[in-house]
């Protein structure tokens, strides 16, 4: 299916399906097959090297951000050596703009345990972890009741299915920071450490949790993994975007009439997003700028936006990035002055502190910030933001500070009047 | 031999020995400059500070050869990212460019220092770290003119009491997480965490608990800025105006090296000094407390009994004193007490004495505390120099046994230990004795002497004392007594205020300067007057003696011991056998 048809798409992560949420829903609607089908159907799935290999050709594009290919990063894995591995799913969800997996939580809990149960059994993983990010109180309960539902039918423990592959599933609360959805403060965090960042190498599919080789996906990616194995790789493959493809779940939120989480298939152009999916820009309004992947990804401009589809090829040409498909869409009376003092709040708020340039730069952007919001800038002060990013970018350990820099310097580019205008008029003339 | 190549110079590196790049950059002697790093601890990478521009050599897949571009030199990959060099793992052609000869490398470092320096209070001129802080140093070389930091710094809690003997002031803290790693890994008491996120976060103990860990001030020194300072030595002196002298802490029997630094003839502060075979580069916070013994309480000018109650005698009195009384008593009767709190070389002195006046060898008690030690560097032996007095040969004698003998003794000479004050002796068993005493400071013992002459302390003298491991290591001279002078003294090191300072400056008087001497200039004068014909020059050459005579000291001398930075008596011993 190409991204033009996506009005014709039947979702299949959050399907308009009355209770799903229930194990019995679920497996009446073929839930738990494909596990069933991986673990003991062994002409069609010799091993669990068969699974990463359909998995990879599947090119599922990880959702939670970085977009790396899930197979591919689950055959760094060393071989099983019979001590305890990992799989460590990131529900962490904390960039502003982004609430997909909440859905799956919400509405379809069981397609994401089913596709960790088939991501441990390719990776021959012992124990998996799923981090709930604190605020999603309500969802960790209901997450914890999907699983012990599970647990109850056999679909997770001891020889599932009667096979000799047996793994234990815990649900672990995060506590409210942002950088623990960064996949190695995360671990510490598991651990029952303070949420830092850690240095890598060595990379979590040799060291990981308690020193052993972890993958961390996102959720949506591993609800991602019940179809490939259940339609194929070609299908999945076959969806959407050549090189982002599949279904993808679209964060839509801001000024538009029908805010929401909607799937459909990758390279859906971003305007037909806005005015079809969502519903058009509310109360008739212009559309003004979007951010396109959570707070992060650097932010477009309207008339940047003809032609744009929302895949990674097409979003790099017009210098953003895919990120979590969490879209940001503010209509004409947004201030863009006031829209970077908050996210640049955010990330100074949410810096661990571990890493000088992101430690001191996060503060120092919104402060400057701030004095601009308060109309007390002057215009050097915008050539001294564009140069702390430039300080910041590349120089720590995660991409924190990264991720905090980007918006600034691409918000200041290409708003750049409007922050003059918010700026004190300067008393030096110009020779 | 791999080598790698930094700055266009090329070295050698031993790849099962040498693992980081910036360690290895600092064993060149090159620089980079870094905060975070502890050669002893693990590697965070979190300051950032390190920063160096790394590329390895490309090898073609098939041959292994190095690829050469067209002047034929060998194609470099570079990073895309500067690395921090701290947690860079060296391999074999890597090409490292640091501040020295790449102007990115340079702008990063430069960047990296504005930030940190963003958020510090720059209170330099009332911070006790001013002078030896490293920000301070790396700031002046390699950071930037000025701030463009405009805008209002971060406000965190100044003052705090984290433990009986550490302040932090948080504003000050850069975040390097060193404090924290040191009680997790050296220390292992985990009593500090690093609290708040991002520019608020600093460290400090759990709630309600206080950081009280027996090596606790090993962070004052770890800290690179002036965030984490001594509660005892507070605003108490500036780094430039004391002296630093190297010698070897006497409190317990582990030898740590310390570095004592005077100002105006006080011992103001212990710092540890880097010993692999010893200390590392730590020392418990007893040791550091152990400055006050030097100070204060000390015995100045001899004093005499006259009618049950101690006065104020001259050296020549004392001397014509003790000199009477060792003529007059049986040599039988005189008991020789040496101690484990002395020096080899004062012990020395007490059995050339004894021998020459035909007495029996001088005896001594350990002084040692069972469960005082704790693996590390606290020992049960709370005495420097137990083994000192065995290897001289020196009769150790159980509490009851000496306690026996000088009942019977008529004259008792006992080099400075307080045996009455560690429950040894009690004061009857000095009834019938002329009790004469050599000692550094007041204690019960010295009080209850009929003669007490004030000799030297580890600060005064230089002197050697060997370890629960039987290492050899030695003092050197770092406060002036009445009678020695840090202009004569090669050995003294001289602060800028000793060199320079007037009887108008504040830190230069006469009052901190101890009416004492060095045992052998005591035995010198009592060899005049009893004719043993005992010079003396000073330590070294009775040093040099003892090597001579005891096999067990054989080969060491204090060059031996400054060059190799203490020597290990067992090891010693087997070269002697075989």
């Amino acid at each position: 299916m190409s991204s033009a048809d996506w009005k014709n798409f039947e979702p299949v992560l959050i399907p308009n399906t009355k209770d799903l949420h229930k194990i019995d829903v679920y497996q009446k609607n073929g839930g738990y097959g494909a596990l069933k089908e991986v673990l003991t159907d062994k002409k069609k799935w010799e091993g669990p090297k068969d699974v990463v290999n359909e998995v990879k050709a599947a090119n599922i594009r990880g959702r939670g951000g970085a977009g790396f290919n899930a197979g591919l990063k689950w055959s760094f894995m060393p071989p099983a050596d019979g001590k305890p591995r990992y799989l460590a799913c990131n529900g962490d969800e904390s960039e502003p703009g982004t609430f997909k997996d909440r859905k799956i939580f919400e509405y379809n809990p069981h397609v994401f345990i089913e596709g960790a149960l088939i991501a441990a059994y390719a990776m021959e993983i012992t124990s998996i972890y799923v981090y709930i990010r604190g605020e999603y109180i309500d969802y960790i309960d209901m997450m914890q009741k999907a699983i012990d539902d599970a647990y109850e039918k056999g679909f997770i423990g001891k020889n599932i299915f009667g096979t000799d592959y047996s793994v234990e599933f815990y649900v672990h609360s995060g506590a409210g920071a942002y950088i623990c959805g960064e996949e190695t403060s995360m671990l510490e965090s598991l651990e029952g450490k303070r949420g830092y960042p850690r240095v890598k190498p060595p990379f979590p599919a040799q060291k990981g949790l308690w020193g052993r080789p972890t993958t961390i996906n996102n959720i949506e990616t591993l609800a991602h993994v019940v179809s490939v194995i259940n339609k194929g790789a070609s299908w999945f493959s076959g969806i959407g975007a050549e090189n982002h493809p599949g279904p993808v779940l679209y964060g839509i939120s801001g000024h538009v009439n029908r805010p929401g989480v909607y799937e459909l298939p990758s390279g859906v152009p971003v305007l037909d997003l806005i005015h079809d999916v969502a519903g058009g820009m509310r109360n008739g309004k212009e559309l003004k700028a979007v951010i396109p992947g959570g707070s992060s990804t650097p932010v477009l401009r309207a008339d940047q936006l003809d032609g744009v589809s929302m895949d990674s090829d097409s979003l790099r040409e017009v210098g953003t990035m895919m990120g979590t498909a969490g879209m940001v869409i503010m209509d004409e009376d947004t201030n863009m002055v006031d829209v970077l003092w908050r996210i640049a709040h955010f990330y100074h708020h949410e810096s661990c502190g571990q890493c000088t340039p992101c430690r001191d730069g996060t503060g120092w952007l919104e402060k400057i910030l701030l004095k601009i919001k308060n109309g007390e800038g002057e215009i050097k002060d915008l050539d001294l933001l564009l140069d702390i990013t430039t300080q910041m970018e590349g120089r720590t350990i995660c991409a924190l500070a990264d991720a905090a820099a980007w918006p600034v310097r691409h918000t200041i580019n290409r708003f750049r009047d409007e922050f003059e205008a918010r700026c004190k008029k300067s008393v030096h003339a110009v020779a | 031999m791999p080598e790698v190549i930094i700055d266009g110079n090329q070295f050698e590196f031993d790849s099962d020995k040498d693992g980081s790049l910036l360690q290895f950059i600092l064993d060149q002697g090159l620089e980079v400059p870094f905060f975070c790093y502890h050669p002893s601890m693990s590697v965070p990478a979190n300051c950032r500070q390190c920063m160096v521009k790394v590329g390895t050599p490309v090898k073609d897949r098939e041959t292994g050869e190095y690829e050469l571009d067209d002047d034929g030199k060998r194609v470099i990959r570079w990073f895309p990212k500067m690395q921090t060099s701290c947690n860079t793992q060296l391999s074999d052609g890597m090409v490292v460019h640091t501040q020295e000869t790449d102007k990115l490398v340079e702008r990063a470092q430069k960047d990296t220092l504005e930030f940190i320096l963003a958020n510090h209070p720059l209170d330099c001129p009332i911070c006790d770290q001013a002078g030896e802080c490293p920000l301070q140093i790396q700031t002046y070389k390699y950071g930037p003119e000025g701030s463009r930091f405009e805008v209002k710094k971060v406000h965190k809690p100044k003052r705090v009491h984290l433990g009986p003997r550490v302040t932090l002031d948080a504003e000050r803290c850069i975040n390097c997480t060193r404090c924290v790693r040191f009680t997790d890994e050296i220390s292992e008491s985990k009593q500090l965490t690093i609290v708040q996120r991002g520019d608020k976060n600093y460290p400090v103990a759990a709630p309600g608990r206080e950081f009280d860990d027996a090596y606790s001030m090993n962070t004052i020194d770890l800290c690179p800025v002036g965030a984490l300072t001594s509660t005892d030595f507070r605003f108490k002196a500036r780094v430039w105006e004391m002296n630093q002298t190297p010698s070897i802490d006497i409190s317990n029997g582990k030898g740590t090296n310390i570095d004592l630094w005077t100002r105006d003839n006080l011992v103001l502060r212990i710092t540890p000094r880097y010993n692999e075979d010893v200390n590392d580069y730590w020392m418990p916070d007893v040791s550091r407390n152990a400055y006050k013994m030097f100070n204060e309480n000390r015995v100045s000018r001899p004093s005499q009994k006259l009618d049950n109650e101690q006065v104020q005698s001259s050296w020549n009195n004392a001397f014509a004193t003790l000199a009477e009384q060792i003529e007059k008593t049986d040599n039988e009767k005189i008991v020789f007490v040496g101690s484990p709190h002395a020096s080899v070389e004062e012990n020395y002195l007490l059995m050339i004495l004894s021998n020459l006046l035909a007495g029996s060898t001088p005896v001594f008690t350990p002084h040692i505390i069972d469960g005082a030690g704790d693996n590390f560097l606290l020992t049960d032996d709370q005495a420097p120099n137990t083994n000192g007095c065995l290897l001289l040969g020196l009769d150790e004698l159980s509490k009851k046994d000496l306690s026996g003998k000088i009942k019977k003794a008529e004259l008792v000479i006992l080099l400075n230990d307080n045996l009455m004050g560690r429950d040894v002796l009690t004061a009857g068993d000095f009834k019938n004795a002329f009790f004469t005493m050599f000692a550094t400071n007041n204690t019960v013992t010295s009080k209850d002497a009929d003669l007490v002459i004030p000799i030297t302390t580890a600060a005064e003298h230089a002197a050697s004392y060997v370890n629960v491991d039987k290492r050899i290591q030695r003092t050197v001279p770092a406060k002036e007594t009445k009678y020695s002078n840090r202009r004569l003294d090669i050995e003294m090191s001289e602060g800028r205020l000793d060199r320079y300072g007037t009887s108008f400056d504040n830190w230069v008087t006469e009052e901190n300067k101890v009416d004492c001497l060095p045992m052998w200039s005591i035995t010198n004068e009592l060899s005049d007057i009893l004719g043993l014909n005992i010079t003396y020059k000073n330590s070294r050459q009775i040093m040099s003696e003892i090597a001579e005579q005891s096999p067990a000291f054989s080969g060491v001398s204090f060059q031996a011991m400054d060059e190799q930075s203490g020597i290990d008596l067992t090891a010693t011993k087997h070269t002697v056998k075989s």
